[in-house]
């Protein structure tokens, strides 16, 4: 079996296709990482002087001007119960343009990464090494070298293992180290901005990653498993595209709830539980008997993973049984 | 332990369309290859010569029947002769964007084999300079040459060649068949599966000769065309000649003033006529042509087919 996964690995690092893919897999987490970097910079030293040069000039317009001195009458209708000792510094805090007001910047979030850019980043690499699995099963196919391979092993179920065992150990693998990378870099950078990082946040965050890996593996055995069931990258990228596509569709038209929607269960294994709504029997009086109210629920990791877990497990075993069984052309 | 081989009975294999439709490719096939020398699979195109050859190498399940290579019932235990066995079935097929060597090698890692085996393969079918070329970038003979290499890579015992000299020019023809007979000369059983009866008549030592799905004749080359059993004799008065060998117990019979006769051993003939004081100025064997002998069995198997059809047709 080791020679089995040694030639496969080879066949698939030759493949220009697939390094052109992992380059891609790079090249975009880098991009997505370097705009969330750029996009939450403090501001520039300049920026902050002109911010306060507009607020000073801003300040001494009558309309502040009242506002400041109404607050000095009444301090508590703008600063609220709690009246400071000091009343003036807060009613220019509370009723005068402020520098920041002028400054527009978004803070660089670790926590808040894990449902943006993380998320993006983790769907991002999942497709691609998706289509890597299709590429590098269907390549074989279209070749012909599918019979080639079978005439020096004819141990199809081996075969198909190796194959399997090769795409979804490269791509995890490679995921994981892109996701890794692009943690510790936003780790690398809050740190350098002074930003809090500790208290897990940064763990959080690789955790989330490395979950997006094994989802990013998953994808890609998922493709391969397709293609070597249909026999054409075309044929499983279009089935692939339609479930995407019309798979939320046609689960809300027929009445299937949000919870089957494979999506939302993506969201959860990669974040560890996911928000969702859900309809559910009104309760709290009898005017609302009989009627259907929205309930925000979490669906758990654990449910997540049993639900792709199980589509995997058929597909790959739909995948294995047609290949271990029709003629190879 | 039977020195066949390659041995199928009864073999038959089906193809379902969607519509349910079956369509025989293979029926009944008993098949024997002996151990040794290149045996000529011969049949019109679609008469079930490469699904025949994909079941032996496990590629296509049958429908019925069973196979064994070396002995060994296949596709069961085909894991365990494989290693026995190089083939090509129809077209080379191979990974374009990959160079020669590195397709070899993909496969010869398959194996175990080394490298140095991967780089005698391409001496011995002379590919050694063009082998870091792209496959794509190869003509159609350099492609079924990289076949052929992959094939020798097992080091096999028995070869299986399927349609191999397809599309060549007549160099590259002469170069393949050169190959298989060095191949068949040096103890490896080569299976040749051809419609090209010239081809056959050339190369091989024994045949096999086959039509929609079954078997129609199997023997050696001169056994399939009668050779040795029929002689052209040129004397200087015929009729006298004719006389004599009549009188021995052949039965001469006179073509355009010559004699043909038929004989076992032709050393019988010159005796008989010597003895008659009849000396000999030529004495040919009547070479039956294996086209004609082919083209009257399949055309008679198709007659036997058609006629079948229509029965059921009316049935």
């Amino acid at each position: 079996m080791s020679r089995l996964l040694r030639v496969e690995l080879t066949r698939l690092l030759c493949r220009r296709a697939v390094l052109v893919i992992l380059v891609v897999a790079v090249a975009i987490p880098t991009v997505i990482g370097v705009a969330t970097v750029l996009n939450t910079r403090p501001p520039a030293a300049s920026q902050l002087a002109y911010a306060e040069e507009q607020a000073a000039e801003e300040s001494q317009r009558k309309v502040y001007q009242r506002q400041f001195e109404q607050c000095l009458e009444n301090p508590e209708n703008f600063i609220g119960d709690q009246v400071p000792d000091d009343v003036r510094t807060a009613c220019e805090l509370s009723a005068l343009p402020q520098p920041d007001w002028y400054v527009y910047y978004d803070e660089l979030d670790l926590a808040a990464e894990d449902e943006q850019s993380g998320l993006a980043v983790v769907i991002v690499v999942a497709i691609l090494m998706m289509l890597i699995g299709t590429t590098f099963a269907g390549h074989d196919w279209a070749s012909g070298s599918v019979s080639n391979q079978l005439l020096f092993e004819p141990r199809r179920p081996l075969v198909w293992a190796a194959k399997a065992g090769v795409v979804a150990g490269l791509t995890g693998l490679f995921a994981g180290f892109v996701f890794t990378v692009y943690w510790l870099g936003l780790g690398v950078v809050a740190s350098s901005r002074d930003l809090p990082v500790g208290d897990g946040i940064l763990l959080d965050g690789l955790q989330s990653g490395w979950r997006g890996a094994g989802v990013a593996a998953a994808a890609a055995l998922a493709g391969y498993a397709l293609t070597m069931l249909f026999r054409s990258t075309v044929a499983a990228l279009g089935v692939l595209l339609a479930a995407s596509v019309a798979g939320g569709v046609v689960l809300a038209v027929i009445g299937i709830g949000s919870v089957w929607n494979p999506g939302l269960n993506i969201g959860a294994v990669i974040l560890d539980g996911a928000k969702y709504w859900a309809e559910v029997p009104c309760t709290g009086g009898i005017e609302f008997e009989g009627q259907q109210c929205s309930v925000e629920k979490t669906l758990p990791i654990g449910r997540a993973l049993w639900y792709l877990g199980t589509g995997l497990v058929l597909f790959a075993a739909a995948s294995l049984a047609s290949f271990h069984r029709r003629d190879v052309p | 332990m039977s020195d066949l081989v390659i041995e199928t009975t009864g073999l038959r294999k089906e193809f379902r369309s969607l519509r349910g439709e079956v369509r025989v490719a293979v029926q009944g096939l008993d098949l024997a290859v002996p151990a040794g020398g290149v045996h000529g699979f011969l049949g019109p195109n679609g008469s079930g010569k490469t699904t025949t050859i994909r079941m032996l190498l496990g590629l296509a399940r049958p429908t019925r029947g069973t196979m064994r290579l070396f002995g060994q019932a296949v596709p069961e235990r085909l894991p365990q002769v494989i290693g026995r066995v190089g083939a090509v079935v129809e077209s080379p097929k191979f990974s374009p964007n990959f160079t020669g060597r590195r397709n070899l090698m993909l496969l010869a890692g398959a194996i175990g084999a080394p490298a140095s085996r991967v780089d005698e393969a391409i001496e011995t079918v002379k590919l050694a300079g063009r082998e870091k070329d792209r496959y794509k970038a190869y003509s159609l003979g350099m492609k079924q040459r990289l076949a052929i290499a992959a094939t020798l890579i097992k080091e096999p015992d028995l070869l299986i060649l399927d349609e191999p000299t397809n599309g060549l020019d007549p160099a590259g023809i002469r170069e393949i068949r050169e190959t298989i007979r060095d191949l068949g000369a040096s103890g490896v059983t080569v299976l040749l599966s051809s419609h090209i009866l010239a081809e056959v008549q050339q190369v091989c030592t024994s045949a096999t000769i086959i039509g929609n799905g079954r078997l129609l004749a199997s023997g050696t080359v001169d056994e399939l065309l009668g050779i040795g059993t029929s002689y052209r004799v040129v004397v200087p008065d015929p009729a006298v000649a004719g006389q004599v060998l009549a009188r021995a117990g052949f039965e001469p019979a006179t073509i355009d003033g010559r004699l043909h006769v038929e004989a076992g051993d032709p050393a019988e003939l010159t005796r008989v006529l010597g003895e008659a004081g009849i000396w000999l100025t030529e004495l040919s064997p009547l070479r039956a042509d294996l086209e004609s002998y082919f083209l009257q069995l399949t055309e008679a198997e198709q007659l036997g087919h058609d006629a079948a059809a229509d029965s059921e047709a009316v049935a």
